[in-house]
């Protein structure tokens, strides 16, 4: 029988270091881990790096760790949603790391699948390839992105069992599955928690071999409770 | 006359085909969903994870799990999906979707695009800008013709950082359209209602030909 990863948010977020990477599913507020990120701004931890597509949304998501201080680098396609970002780093309190929003995901993809690294085309003649190996194949461009291996990720899912097969609702599932599946610890929060066989094993979307730790998430993050996943 | 976000949007419109996967940039090109011509279905996938994108929904019935890249809310026409975003950016990278139209802040002779930072200011991100005009089959440039400080957008020369090299096929400005062919540049095709050729030679850096069959009040109006 699969093993209940299910435990207090207490202890699965105790894996959490200072000077760590954080690999953070969600969109501009679509499935952002909020109840974990909620329980980083009360922990002692600093100089994290950070690999999402974006801060958050306005006010809420990962630009609160940053306020506080917490956060060294984040690696995003973009802090345009979030304005506090980008002012910390023009003040130079904060790193941001630009990347295209598709090497992004690729990058976390990889390094969850055992790959060193990937050949992607987008950004050939751009800043994107600065510091990178450009290499030509079939007489076209690609640029040598390294994977990354994150630490710890953090994800939200509409549905999740005890093993931490989870499943994800409408546009909430973009960087969660590669987050998901790139750390070396992977929490996820979910909306709605079901016994082992209660979740069709067709519609599962990452499978529990990725995930490592499974909180409730917070009741009032919560999109949809209890529904059937028509949609 | 309509403003010039409306003609340059009713004008992109008319380039759709019937059965073609687009993607639609945040902002203007939003626009465009609203001048799908008659008899014309497309399919329009958002970057962050869904693809057969319909119509807003109704107030009140907007659902936090169902947004646009620029989270506005979105519902889905009969036969759309979801999906990861490494599974969103092998579509796109891998050259899945027809066109993109985006705006831009500079475009260039050689079909250089600009639209992700402005040196010396806040830094926002390229966000997925760069993977869409790199992969999808034609890019479309829709933009107002010049800054708001008065300065032409077609330059002859990129100043800022690029976003592609050598990507844009199609210029749709609220005064002219201007398609890149691989041997003549870009070729002014038409020019909008209100303008005259001398008019688009004045407020055009880029160097361009005139199509032999340039149309003059062909849209705007």
């Amino acid at each position: 029988m699969p093993k209940n990863k299910v435990v207090p948010i207490e202890e699965a977020m105790s894996h959490v270091e200072s000077g760590m990477s954080i690999a953070v599913g969600g969109f501009i507020g679509q499935g952002d881990p909020l109840t974990l990120i909620d329980h980083l701004k009360t922990m002692d931890v600093r100089d994290l790096t950070i690999y999402e597509n974006d801060g958050g949304y306005r006010h809420r998501g990962t630009v609160e760790l940053a306020l506080q201080g917490k956060i060294r680098k984040i690696v995003a396609s973009h802090v345009g949603t979030t304005p506090d970002y980008a002012r910390l780093m023009n003040e130079g309190k904060i790193e941001v790391e630009a990347t295209p929003q598709g090497t992004l995901a690729e990058m976390l993809r990889c390094g969850g699948a055992g790959l060193g690294g990937f050949l992607t085309p987008t950004g050939v003649g751009t800043v994107a390839e600065e510091g990178k190996q450009v290499i030509e194949l079939d007489g076209r461009k690609y640029i040598l992105v390294p994977a990354v291996k994150c630490d710890i990720a953090i994800v939200r899912a509409h549905a999740g069992d005890t093993w931490g097969n989870l499943i994800y609702r409408g546009t909430s599932r973009n960087f969660n599955v590669p987050a998901a599946m790139n750390a070396r610890f992977t929490i996820a929060e979910v909306e709605n928690l079901y016994t082992l066989g209660e979740l069709d094993p067709n519609a599962i979307h990452t499978s529990g071999i990725f995930v490592d730790a499974v909180v409730r998430a917070n009741v009032e993050y919560c999109t949809l409770r209890e529904e059937t996943f028509n949609g | 006359m309509a403003d010039a976000k409306s003609i340059i949007a009713a004008r992109a419109g008319r380039e759709l085909r019937d059965g073609q996967i687009i993607n639609l940039g945040i902002g203007l090109p939003t626009l465009i969903a609203n001048y799908v011509p008659e008899g014309v279905d497309v399919v329009i996938q958002t970057e962050n994870g869904a693809i057969g994108v319909g119509p807003a929904p109704e107030e009140g019935c907007e659902d936090r799990d169902r947004a646009n890249a620029g989270n506005q809310p979105i519902t889905l026409v009969p036969g759309g999906s979801y999906f990861d975003s490494a599974t969103s950016f092998a579509m796109i990278r891998g050259g899945h979707v027809d066109a993109t139209f985006l705006g831009t802040l500079q475009v260039d002779e050689k079909g250089n695009i600009a639209n992700w930072i402005v040196p010396g200011k806040m830094l926002a991100g390229m966000g997925g800008a760069m993977d869409l005009v790199t992969g999808a089959k034609v890019v479309y440039i829709v933009s107002e013709h010049c800054s708001k400080d008065g300065a032409s957008k077609l330059m002859r020369q990129c100043t800022f950082p690029l976003t592609g090299a050598e990507e844009a096929d199609v210029i749709i400005t609220e005064r002219a359209l201007f398609r890149r062919h691989p041997d003549r540049g870009w070729v002014l095709e038409e020019v909008a209602a209100g303008y005259s050729l001398e008019d688009i030679g004045a407020c055009t850096d880029m160097a361009y030909q005139v199509a032999d069959d340039v149309r003059l009040d062909a849209f705007g109006d």
